[in-house]
């Protein structure tokens, strides 16, 4: 049987998880040093916001909504910032890593780092998923941009 | 004492990391800023190695350098380490050198491909993973390097997958390689399971008190595997051919001069340092068996390419066997002579592999059936070639001959002091398979550079000045570490021979003063090298210009009575002898090339029982290789636990 449209409540769910998702995930990266997660992990949740937008909205929601372009950069510059401030501890005279803690509070370098960690995890993985989905193939199951092509 | 040289390890390993980042975001919007970024990431850390000489060579120094500045706390080190002894630093010197120069000989070379922002990330990957292995001291560190290593190499075999066979090989390269990398991985679970620590100074500081104990038996079994097929020593050595085959020559000098150094590092670096065994009998044995092994199975296989790359490939691991056959030794002049001879392999063979990319990159083609006759087309490039040549066979004055020379002496050596044939079958064997390398690479001149120019490349040019000065690099360094081995054993060799030996000063200076006495780490036995191997360059260029002159005479008078000649004298008594019927007939003349295969089927005919086993062997299945990988565990596995 052809799916037509995507079905009304997979819309709604999908609508409904995309931010807690995003909102998750954002939490489980800025407490990465302090509780279990961390960037990794909290990458790989925000990432998940985008299966969530395939599944509810399709293929063409995808392409419109992601730049591969953009994520691809992001994910190097991610990787830069990771790196320049672990050479900071090299420029003020210490050890490269070193983990400053500033004034007492609990902004330390280890945060900064697991928040680039985190942002370096997103843009990969949502490269990689968008990599994938482009290569799917979806036997006979259309989304709703193509159905809309030939009017 | 803080000295501004303690940066410079991480630094050059964090530019090669930068600059692969900044390369995959700049090359993409401007091709050329991607090759001004890897140019310069590529040079700074020649640089910054370059001037550790003077402290970690010349005044002994030992670098070491904790990542957040997490030192040992009550004699146990958790924090990440860098540690650059003399032999850490040779190695970054040999790679350092190796990526210069193939980074400068791809920005021509590469002209033809696209994507070319990635191919300099990856191999900014690949370099800084390299560089990072050989200065870690941190056992974990050097599995994450190792992961890099191999991924990238992977992707960079398979860069130009419009080659027949380019994803095969890469596959199989993966395949296996990953296969190492898991014997690495378990041989650091065992070592960790027993001493509770993966920094190299403290397990080489725990190990004395282990003796006998199975696990780390088995764990090294385990580890030498892994570095063995990093190497691509016997049984791994098919699948050096078959990526090297494929990969851009560029790529193909990292493989053969860089990543199998790799290898080579972390044996020598396991059996003199960590686990102290090279002195046993057993490990002596397995560590020169594999050697000869490779040494002599490789160069026989070279004997039947017909591809100038693979053909390469195959020596590239016989020259690696003499290396580790060398290194199995035990004696301050093998060690010596394998460092040597592993410095002078990256240079001859990175050479020759960029002489075969500067042919593909003219002709199209590596085939040596169908090439011929490019020295009237690529004078240049022939004359590095011929360079190159006669550095891996050995002739003086070029370095192969000094290497050579002292990997014979080291063997003979140990086999006259040990009063051991085994050994002494090594040196045989080891001089045999020079000879075979001559005998192989004049099949190369011959087939490739020499005879009959086909008409299809007649209108091939020599290869641009941008990729003919890194291989002059190379050619000039082929000659001056030929004609100065004193030079390069004061600065070189004899401080990363001693700073194997001293095993308590590695210990000490990353675990703090003390420590190696307090563990009963076995004291400096040997403190400097023996200078061995020395000659006199200039009686052999002598020598060299007699043999010369006499094969000159030889082969003109020889030339009265041309074997050509009689096949034309059977022509024209009507004998059937197609190739000159023109001469006879007034037909067109046909395109008949000496080709290289022809020029020793002699040899290949009398040997052809061991050719058909080899045949069946190199079956090119990923399954049976991965196998023979298996087969190679357990039979190290069996010697190390019943044996040691």
């Amino acid at each position: 049987m052809k799916l037509k449209k995507k079905n009304v409540i997979v819309r709604c769910a999908a609508d409904l998880f995309l931010p807690l998702a995003c909102v998750f995930g954002c939490y489980v990266v800025f407490h990465g040093n302090t509780s279990p997660g961390g960037g990794f992990q909290g990458g790989v949740l925000i990432a998940s916001a985008i299966l969530l937008v395939y599944l509810g909205h399709g293929e063409g929601q995808v392409k419109h909504s992601f730049s591969q372009r953009l994520l691809h950069s992001s994910e190097t510059i991610a990787e830069m910032i990771y790196v320049v401030i672990a050479l900071l501890g090299v420029f003020t005279g210490l050890n490269f890593c070193f983990n400053f803690v500033f004034a007492g509070r609990e902004l330390e370098t280890s945060v900064l780092m697991n928040d680039a960690v985190g942002y370096h995890v997103m843009a990969g993985i949502i490269c990689l998923l968008m990599m994938m989905l482009s290569t799917l193939d979806r036997g006979g199951e259309t989304t709703e941009e193509e159905e809309e092509q030939p009017k | 004492m803080e000295q501004f040289w303690n940066e410079f390890p991480i630094l050059s390993v964090i530019t090669l990391f930068l600059g692969a980042f900044l390369t995959s975001l700049v090359g993409r919007a401007s091709e050329k800023a991607g090759r001004v970024v890897s140019g310069i990431a590529v040079t700074a850390p020649l640089a910054m190695m370059l001037c550790l000489i003077r402290p970690v060579m010349l005044q002994g120094q030992i670098i070491t350098y904790w990542l957040g500045g997490w030192e040992p706390v009550e004699g146990w080190a958790i924090g990440i380490c860098l540690e650059v002894d003399a032999l850490s630093l040779f190695f970054a010197l040999i790679v350092t050198v190796a990526v210069f120069v193939s980074c400068f000989y791809a920005f021509t070379y590469m002209n033809h491909d696209d994507a070319l922002s990635n191919y300099y990330t990856l191999f900014l990957m690949l370099s800084g993973s390299v560089l990072g292995l050989v200065l870690s001291g941190d056992l974990f560190n050097v599995f994450v390097m190792i992961e890099i290593m191999t991924f990238t190499a992977v992707a960079l075999t398979a860069f130009r997958t419009t080659y027949e066979g380019a994803l095969e090989g890469a596959f199989k390269y993966l395949a296996v390689g990953s296969l190492g990398s898991t014997c690495v991985l378990v041989g650091i679970a065992m070592t960790y399971s027993q001493l509770h620590t993966l920094n190299l100074a403290q397990i080489a500081a725990l190990v004395p008190a282990f003796r006998g104990n199975t696990v780390l038996h088995m764990a090294f079994a385990f580890l030498f595997v892994g570095f063995g097929t990093k190497a691509f020593l016997f049984p791994f050595h098919p699948l050096a051919a078959d990526a090297h085959a494929v990969a851009p020559a560029s790529i193909s000098l990292m493989i053969s001069g860089v990543l199998t150094k790799c290898g080579v590092y972390g044996i020598i670096r396991l059996i003199y340092v960590l686990f102290q065994n090279a002195n046993v009998v057993t490990v002596s044995y397995l560590v020169t068996g594999f050697g000869a092994v490779s040494m002599f199975v490789c160069v026989t296989m070279a004997f039947n390419q017909h591809n100038f790359k693979r053909l390469l490939a195959f020596h590239s691991i016989s020259q690696v066997g003499y290396v580790i056959t060398v290194a199995g030794l035990s004696s301050a002049l093998g060690l010596g002579a394998g460092l040597y001879h592993a410095m002078n392999h990256t240079i001859f063979k990175g050479l020759l592999f960029l002489t075969a990319g500067a042919v593909q990159h003219q002709t199209g083609s590596l085939d040596l059936d169908r090439l011929g006759g490019l020295s009237r087309r690529m004078p240049k490039t022939t004359a590095l070639f011929l360079i190159g040549a006669a550095s891996i066979s050995g002739l003086p004055p070029f370095n192969g001959f000094a290497s050579k020379w002292m990997i014979y002496q080291a063997t003979f050596t140990a086999g006259l002091i040990h009063h051991n044939l085994f050994y002494l079958a090594v040196c045989v064997c080891a001089l045999i398979t020079s000879v075979l390398t001559l005998a192989s690479f004049i099949k190369v001149t011959q087939s490739v550079f020499f005879g009959q120019l086909p008409a299809e490349y007649a209108g091939v040019e020599e290869v641009p000045l941008s990729m003919r000065a890194p291989m002059w690099v190379l050619a000039a360094l082929c000659l001056l570490t030929g004609i100065f081995p004193a030079q390069i054993q004061r600065f070189l060799l004899t401080p990363a021979v001693s700073a194997v030996a001293n095993i308590p000063a590695y210990v000490d200076a990353a675990m703090g003063e003390g420590y190696a006495a307090a563990h009963g780490v076995p004291g400096a036995e040997v403190s400097a090298l023996p200078v061995g191997g020395a000659w006199s360059p200039l009686s052999w260029l002598a020598l060299l210009f007699s043999v010369t002159c006499a094969v000159a005479i030889v082969a003109i008078l020889g030339s009265a009575r041309d074997e050509a000649h009689e096949y034309i004298s059977q022509t024209q008594d009507g004998a059937a002898g197609a190739k000159y019927d023109s001469f006879f007939s007034g037909e067109e003349a046909v395109y008949s090339q000496v080709g290289g295969s022809d020029l020793f089927w002699g040899f290949k005919h009398n040997w052809k029982r061991y050719f058909a086993v080899m045949q069946r062997w190199h079956s090119g299945i990923v399954n049976d290789y991965t196998l023979y990988g298996v087969a190679a565990i357990a039979f190290v596995l069996l010697v190390c636990t019943l044996a040691l």
